[in-house]
């Protein structure tokens, strides 16, 4: 029988520093709008669970987008993109960001996203509190080295493969496995930008010594890692947290550096108590669970 | 420390049959070809696979016995856990003991990545047939 998501999915195309960046994204609910940021070398499936969710989708209008050179996202229209190695800066990535909410006349967003989204979470937080209602930064903290490596894109190996398995591991092994499956094939049709992304997360994104700048207060950061992750320690995330002021912590039981993708059941629990924290510091009420 | 014979025949051909009635390898290791050495400090397993069979494993191989081209190597105790049917945090990979833990991963690592998805695999099957330390 025919069964029709009530996921929609748009493109706009919109400036980037001069790039004409033609977007894709995928979007379900109303209210407060919930933007989210895949993981690197993805794209936004990896949220198809919480898109679906009515719980959430009931209270918030929630949007994944899939970065410029992901998913649907084609590289820049104006650019000969071919002719340059990618590597991606923090000061694309937060104009990106803030470009995207400004295409969708967004007001008050909260923003969430996962590792490399995770971490451009903290630096919307440093750079844009104004702009943002909140962040949810996933699997995050002040710095993260040692990934931008050069097995990701070597032409002896096949990429695809070395990406989708060489990120098996930060899940968790009793996540399911239609879960875990689905978040490896997205891994192998990514391979063209993880490394390029990964020049953020591992060496451009360095906020150590920076974290007093981030006004948690003034935009609420409630930080979640996993303890199956061991890029990003449920220590790091607390550690993290700690430095910032007025910022929360919750550690996730039970699941790994992908938790929306690889168990969605467990992550749900989570992201609603980081939504009921968020919630009640912006003086609304409680929308979930 | 000598291996107790009984018990390290019995493991090899566990995992033999482990690997070589595996779906997922046998789907997609049409190609692994490659040796590689376990190396576990209590005892060491030179893994030598041809197109997704395991040709040969060598007990604790001679220093000349056959070559490998990469080594997986860890404490006895970082195998245990990360042979449990649900590894704690941190045991539950390759990479994750290797970042987090005394697991280092040696050699041609190039090879490795040729042959990372059976390899990832084949390791897992341990969480079936235990470790041999």
């Amino acid at each position: 029988m025919a069964q029709f998501s009530p996921v929609t999915g748009r493109y706009v195309t919109m400036d980037v520093i001069g790039d004409e960046c033609k977007v894709f994204f995928l979007e379900n609910g109303q209210g407060r709008p919930l933007v989210c940021q895949h993981t690197a070398g993805c794209h936004n499936h990896q949220w198809r669970d919480l898109l679906e969710d009515e719980e959430i989708t009931q209270d918030y209008r929630v949007i994944a987008y899939d970065l410029v050179r992901h998913g649907k996202s084609d590289p820049p229209n104006n650019r000969e993109w071919w002719k340059e190695e990618y590597s991606l800066t923090t000061d694309y990535y937060v104009a990106f960001i803030t470009a995207f909410c400004d295409a969708l006349e967004l007001e008050e967003p909260i923003f969430m996203g996962s590792s490399f989204g995770g971490q451009v979470a903290l630096q919307l937080a440093l750079r844009h509190p104004d702009r943002f209602a909140a962040v949810i930064p996933v699997e995050a903290n002040d710095y993260s080295p040692g990934f931008y490596l050069p097995w990701w894109k070597h032409p002896h190996a096949d990429a695809a493969e070395v990406c989708a398995s060489g990120v098996w591991d930060l899940m968790a092994p009793q996540s399911p496995d239609q879960d875990r499956w689905a978040t490896w094939f997205y891994y192998t049709q990514g391979s063209e930008a993880f490394k390029g992304d990964l020049y953020f997360y591992s060496v451009d994104h360095d906020l150590r010594g920076r974290l007093e700048e981030i006004d948690g207060e003034k935009c609420p950061v409630v930080i979640m890692n996993a303890e199956y992750d061991y890029l990003t320690t449920t220590e790091e995330g607390r550690q993290t947290a700690e430095q910032i002021k007025g910022a929360e912590f919750i550690e996730m039981e039970g699941i790994g550096h992908f938790p929306m993708s690889e168990n969605y059941p467990v992550f749900k629990g989570y992201l609603q108590q980081a939504l009921r924290n968020i919630e009640s510091r912006l003086g609304a009420p409680s929308p979930t669970g | 420390m000598a291996v107790e014979a009984a018990v390290a025949d019995g493991w090899v051909e566990s995992f033999r049959r482990a690997t070589e009635e595996d779906a997922e390898i046998q789907a997609h290791g049409r190609y692994y070809t490659c040796a590689f050495l376990l190396d576990m400090e209590e005892h060491s397993y030179l893994v030598e696979m041809h197109a997704g069979k395991v040709e040969e494993i060598l007990i604790d191989p001679g220093p000349l016995d056959e070559r490998y081209q990469f080594v997986i190597r860890a404490s006895a105790e970082t195998w245990r856990k990360f042979a449990q049917e649900i590894p704690p945090p941190m045991y539950h990979g390759m990479f994750a003991a290797s970042f987090r833990g005394d697991m280092s991963l040696e050699g041609d690592l190039l090879v490795l990545m040729q042959n990372l998805r059976c390899v990832v695999r084949q390791l897992e099957l341990l969480r079936v047939i235990g470790v041999p330390v």
